[in-house]
């Protein structure tokens, strides 16, 4: 004790602070209140969980869930078991869908704002009384009235509507009154199918296999797979089936264990999980397969088919990188087996010969004549209520989409489910051309780049509160169309019955606005709200057999579709392709063209916890990458080697300059990755979206050019970009720094 | 009573006692690294996530990391295979004896290591002592930092609260936390299965990792019951488990395939 | 400074204030310990007595007890399932609220009476099927009206109730005691 303060004052303190302890501890506690149940519903009891069957809106794959509620809230999400797609399992970004329902930057009511204005602010000072939300600031009415004005006061050709991949009774919608009306077809982009480049693997599959769409790999019933830059564990078309698949590769109580083969400059994580890693030079993917081919073909003693005649091995060594050795050994491998299978995918398809790429791997699977057999390619079957498959736009479609608001073609654009100003490469000029748009509006759950270049915002539902469904794309052997039910009927105020975040479904908007426009908009959408036109569009299944349920009458088939979160059939049907003539074709094996002046080839990549758009969950920010443990930011990836060359450590901030843009980003030193290639993760680096993910990294779409591939993709990974070192550091938030001893790692922090 | 097996020396004398109740039998050749255990984990356990400053000083609440290591260099690097680490429940626990205000008892009854938070005075002894690093620290309150509140007529409302599980305390500052096998949702199966007059059945409930994960390579159940799939998983060649050296009788078993 | 403070302190009149300050502080302490024992203001003056008296069993309102974790509060529906047909409530000015929240359709606000800490996982259940009947925690509620705390919900009450039961089962014994019976 000091001089200043006694033992006496001491214990006087102390014994106040008891009491006031004591007191604050009561009133505290005489706060609760706890509102029963008006109705108590039937078989329930207070303090048990009720389970309610969905589907996940984190991505447009369809995975089925069973969400827990309690008491009004949704607790935690979980796989449907009884989904085909993805039987009770998740990825890490459908758990944290929750974190997306009560975000507290979510979008709370209509919005009016001038473009480009921020709808929020972020909370730097936490202590400041009070801040910014994105609150509303006119009333629904308004809001439906501006929507029906837009449609009725523009001629049917000056509408356009810009959608995501989810969810498809929207779109369903949209495409009703776009074919009742005269108004735009809808046009659906998302940069996850960008970065998988499905227009490629959909036109390689029409070339080879007789018919458009995305093609379906049995990795699960295969011995050894070859993967060009399929990225299938990670975001690619459909993870959590494929995950599945992998699995079914490794452990098998009817086979052995399978092999797998990743050829890829980088080392993705799904590349980690291979048996052998191929770093082939970028650009060389169609070569490598084509003397693959030539040599299995060897091997096996088959006459040279035409698509590998022009092939000269020793070449492709050569130009590949890869040794002649290797190529054997990998072709022997291939031919030995009984079960092979080669899939193209991820950024080797993102180069300017990415069709041939697509082609050349797709033949190496005649070599293995495995279509339409176990462990083999099959055609993805068609979902029900559709007849053929839907594929979103391509880059060249959203270039062309651009072109038309650059030149005032639309005086008014609705956006739903998209991001394009984050998601499309800055080089498109996507936000320059909707200056030249009328009206913006925006459906947007978040406050969005879009949503901030939009002059209206009106916030759809999140996808635990919507009504909706989803068709399997690809990932299940049945039809499947995954039903989306509100597992909680909104967020709410404290001790109140008041809506946190008054949002409104986006179809029930359209069916209204559509009402008050009258006329023929009225004849086109002729519904009392959203449920029934989903039931205008579910029931017509009930005709259907080999259900996986069946009912007598309409309401008992919705019913049934809304507790089993879904309608699927029961029996394989997948579609085995007419390959009459698979190898008797020219596939080029030319190199792809690089664009750009710089000595190092660009690789972006999707994160495969962020994606395109879990930057706002602040535990998807948390989840380290898988293989360089980093969280919350950005990196580039360069080998150690090369790093070493330009004396760039760990955490330095280099300039990266393509011929489209340039970022600077520090630098993780990744030992997986090509010396002469650089990486870049897809999924930071907004301007907007809330504060988990504003001003947090960068984002590599502003370095990609505008050049295609032949199937109208983007030749996102078809640059040379330079690299300059910066005087500045950024220490990058690691998960590996942990393990080990205490501050190992950390020594300069 | 409960024999100190240290004094018993030889590992063959501890194999019944070794066994334990719960444990965890998991596959690295199949663990694809997707965070997607790591994630519902988060969710399950009201885990709080730090921020970027916090992570960087390795202040992360995971309870269960995917750790991946290096081999060789370049044309050569090979990533091992993806290593799940969480609370391995020893049956020895390092993390026990240390804990100065008995915070970390050995559960008798479930034959787990628990973490009795109204106990806990935070001296971060229990971490220090495990092997496994598997125990965080709430260095602050981050589940009440206004960073993450929400405007509500004035008032700080904090909406990511709508979420936590009932069943899970939530920490507080000072307070060691780490992996409990989801003690909550065994309570929950033998409750059900009690009312119902019957015991708990092989695969009828699973941990929130497990029951996420979409490889499934994650397998929870008994371990002392021979006919359940974790135990027969367990006892397959190339099981192993990590730093049993240290006689820490780990409960979980790692497949290394391959 | 100090020492003429305590000079001042130790004659009379400031051995005198010091014993004003310390009954004072002790005071405001007891009642703000008696006040955590207090039955809180409800909204309904609710007279468990009467219900119990009337036959009404515990579990009839309170259903969940014996199925779950919680007990449960009534849905006014309830309620007025049987006041519907009751002639008091159209004159009981006690009962005036519930009649308006009837007809406003809007939830009353009870505030709960017995609340254990977030960090103590209480189930009702495993206690009812245990044999426990309410009253052994909750008091004789035909003597009650409001419903208030018979004793304090601490450690010490659980876990002498979990020995006694526990009686000569070793097992039980350990289950009972186990930390992570109750904590998790």
């Amino acid at each position: 004790m000091s001089d200043k303060f006694s033992r006496r004052d001491f214990l006087k303190l102390a014994g106040v602070g008891t009491v006031t302890t004591v007191l604050t501890g009561c009133i505290a506690q005489k706060e609760v209140k706890r509102e029963p149940y008006m109705q108590m519903p039937e078989y329930n009891y207070n303090g048990q969980s009720t389970y309610y069957a969905t589907t996940c809106r984190e991505c447009a794959a369809g995975c089925g869930l069973v969400v827990r509620t309690m008491q009004g809230r949704a607790i935690k999400t979980e796989g449907n078991v009884n989904n085909p797609l993805n039987l009770g399992k998740t990825c890490a970004r459908g758990q944290a869908t929750l974190h997306g329902l009560y975000n507290p930057d979510r979008v709370r009511g209509p919005i009016k704002h001038a473009r480009g204005e921020s709808l929020y602010e972020t909370p730097v000072d936490p202590d400041a009384d009070d801040f910014k939300n994105a609150d509303s600031n006119m009333s629904w009415e308004d809001a439906l009235q501006v929507v029906a004005d837009a449609l009725k006061n523009n001629k049917p050709e000056e509408i356009a509507f810009l959608m995501g991949t989810a969810s498809d009774h929207l779109f369903d919608l949209v495409t009703d009154l776009a074919n009742a009306t005269g108004i735009n077809a809808p046009v659906r982009f998302s940069a996850l199918n960008m970065f998988e480049s499905r227009a490629t693997l959909s036109q390689a599959a029409e070339n080879l296999l007789g018919e458009a769409g995305l093609p379906f790999f049995d990795v699960g019933g295969a011995q050894v797979v070859f993967s060009f830059g399929a990225n299938f564990l990670e975001t690619w078309l459909s993870p959590v089936s494929y995950t599945r698949g992998f699995a079914g590769l490794r452990e098998s109580k009817t086979k052995l264990r399978g092999t797998f083969v990743q050829f890829e400059s980088r080392m993705s994580s799904t590349a980690g999980k291979a048996d052998e890693w191929i770093p082939l030079r970028p650009g060389t993917e169609a070569m490598v397969a084509l003397a693959i081919g030539r040599l299995v073909s060897e091997l096996r003693g088959n006459p040279l088919p035409r698509a590998f005649s022009d092939i000269e091995p020793l070449d492709v060594a050569a130009k590949s990188g890869i040794k002649l050795e290797t190529l054997e050994h990998l072709a022997e491998m291939f031919a030995s087996s009984t079960g092979a299978l080669a899939i193209p995918g991820g950024a080797a398809l993102g180069q300017s010969n990415g069709l041939a790429v697509a082609e050349a791997v797709l033949a190496l699977n005649a070599v293995s004549d495995n279509f339409g057999k176990p462990g083999g390619v099959f055609l993805s079957p068609i979902a029900p209520n559709q007849t053929e498959y839907q594929r979103p736009a391509s880059a060249k479609e959203m270039q062309e989409f651009t072109q038309q608001m650059a030149d005032g073609k639309f005086k008014v654009l609705f956006v739903h489910g998209v991001n394009p100003i984050f998601e499309l490469p800055a080089s498109l000029n996507f936000k320059d051309a909707l200056k030249n748009v009328e009206q913006v509006i925006s459906f947007a759950t978040f406050p969005d780049e879009m949503a901030v270049e939009a002059d209206y915002v009106f916030p759809d539902r999140h996808g635990l509160e919507s009504w909706g469904y989803q068709r399997v794309a690809t990932g299940a052997a049945q039809p499947v169309l995954s039903g989306l039910q509100p597992v909680v009927s909104g967020v709410y105020k404290p001790d109140s019955t008041e809506l946190l975040y008054d949002a409104r479904a986006t179809a029930d908007v359209l069916i209204a606005a559509a009402q008050l426009a009258d006329g023929k908009f009225a004849d086109a959408l002729p519904f009392q709200d959203e449920v029934e036109f989903l039931h205008s569009k579910v029931s017509s299944l009930m005709t259907e057999a080999d259900g996986f349920f069946s009912a007598a009458d309409a309401d008992t088939f919705i019913a049934y579709f809304q507790q089993n979160g879904g309608w699927w059939k029961l029996s394989d049907a997948r579609g085995a392709p007419n390959v009459a003539d698979v190898l008797n074709r020219n596939i080029s094996g030319a190199e792809s063209e690089f664009a750009g002046e710089g000595e190092f080839f660009f690789i972006p990549f999707v994160s495969p916890t962020l994606a395109e758009a879990g930057a706002n969950k602040p535990w998807l920010q948390e989840l380290p990458d898988p293989t360089t443990t980093v969280m919350w930011n950005t990196w580039a990836e360069i080998n150690p080697e090369t790093a070493h060359e330009l004396g760039i450590e760990n955490d330095d901030v280099v300039k990266i300059t393509s011929e489209a843009g340039e970022l600077e980003v520090p630098v993780y030193l990744y030992p997986a990755i090509r010396p002469d290639t650089i990486a870049i993760p897809f999924g930071q680096g907004h301007t907007a979206y809330g504060r988990y993910a504003q001003n947090r990294g960068v984002n590599p779409a502003s370095l990609i050019g505008q050049r295609l591939n032949e199937a109208g993709d983007l030749a996102f990974a078809g640059m040379k970009v330079k690299i300059e070192k910066t005087e500045r550091k950024q220490f990058l938030s690691r998960l590996e720094s942990r393990i080990g001893v205490y501050n190992e790692g950390m020594e300069e922090h | 009573m409960k024999t100190d097996l240290n004094m018993m020396g030889a590992k063959g004398a501890i194999v019944e006692e070794a066994e334990g109740k719960w444990g965890m039998v998991i596959d690295q050749d199949i663990c694809t690294g997707c965070q997607a255990c790591v994630a519902a984990c988060a969710m399950e356990n009201n885990i709080s996530f730090v921020g970027e400053e916090d992570a960087g000083y390795g202040r992360t609440q995971h309870w269960i990391r995917i750790e991946r290591f290096w081999e060789g260099e370049y044309p050569e690097v090979k990533m091992t295979p993806n290593q799940p680490m969480l609370c391995q429940q020893c049956g020895q626990a390092p993390c026990e004896p240390v804990c100065p205000v008995f915070a970390t008892p050995h559960s008798n009854a479930e034959q787990l290591n628990l973490q009795v938070y109204n106990r806990c005075v935070g001296t971060r002894y229990c971490a220090n002592n495990c092997p496994y690093q598997v125990r965080s620290f709430n260095w602050r309150d981050y589940h009440i930092d206004r960073f993450h509140a929400n405007k509500v007529d004035g008032k700080s409302v904090y909406s990511f609260h709508n979420q936590f599980n009932p069943d899970v305390t939530v920490r507080r500052r000072g307070v060691m936390e780490k992996c409990t096998f989801c003690i909550q949702r065994i309570h929950k199966a033998q409750d059900t299965a009690k009312s119902e007059g019957r015991e708990v059945v092989d695969g009828e409930f699973t941990t929130a990792c497990a029951q996420a994960c979409p490889a499934n390579a994650i397998t929870f159940g008994r371990v002392d019951d021979h006919e359940s799939l974790v135990s027969q998983l367990s006892h397959q060649k190339g099981g192993v488990k990590h730093l049993e050296e240290l006689n820490t009788l780990p409960r979980v078993t790692y497949l290394k395939g391959g | 400074m100090i020492k003429r403070i305590f000079d001042w302190l130790i004659q009379p009149l400031g051995l005198i204030a010091v014993g004003i300050g310390f009954l004072a502080v002790f005071s405001l302490a007891a009642y703000g310990i008696n006040s955590t024992q207090l039955a809180p203001t409800q909204p309904i003056e609710f007279p468990h007595d009467k219900h119990v008296n009337a036959s009404i069993q515990c579990l009839y309102c309170h259903p969940g007890a014996a199925k779950g974790p919680a007990a449960g509060i009534p849905a006014q529906s309830k309620c007025w399932g049987c006041h519907q047909q009751m002639e008091i409530t159209e004159t009981s000015e006690l009962l005036a609220p519930l009649k308006e929240a009837v007809e406003s359709n809007t939830p009353i606000k009870w505030v709960p009476v017995v609340m254990v800490p977030d960090f103590v996982q209480f189930n009702h259940r495993a206690h009812v099927a245990g044999g426990q009947n309410c009253e052994n925690c909750h008091g004789d509620m035909t003597k009650v009206t409001v419903a208030e705390n018979p004793q304090v919900f601490n450690m010490g009450f659980c876990l002498n109730c979990h020995i006694k039961s526990a009686g000569d089962d070793h097992e039980k014994l350990v289950k009972l005691t186990d930390c992570g019976t109750c904590h998790y």
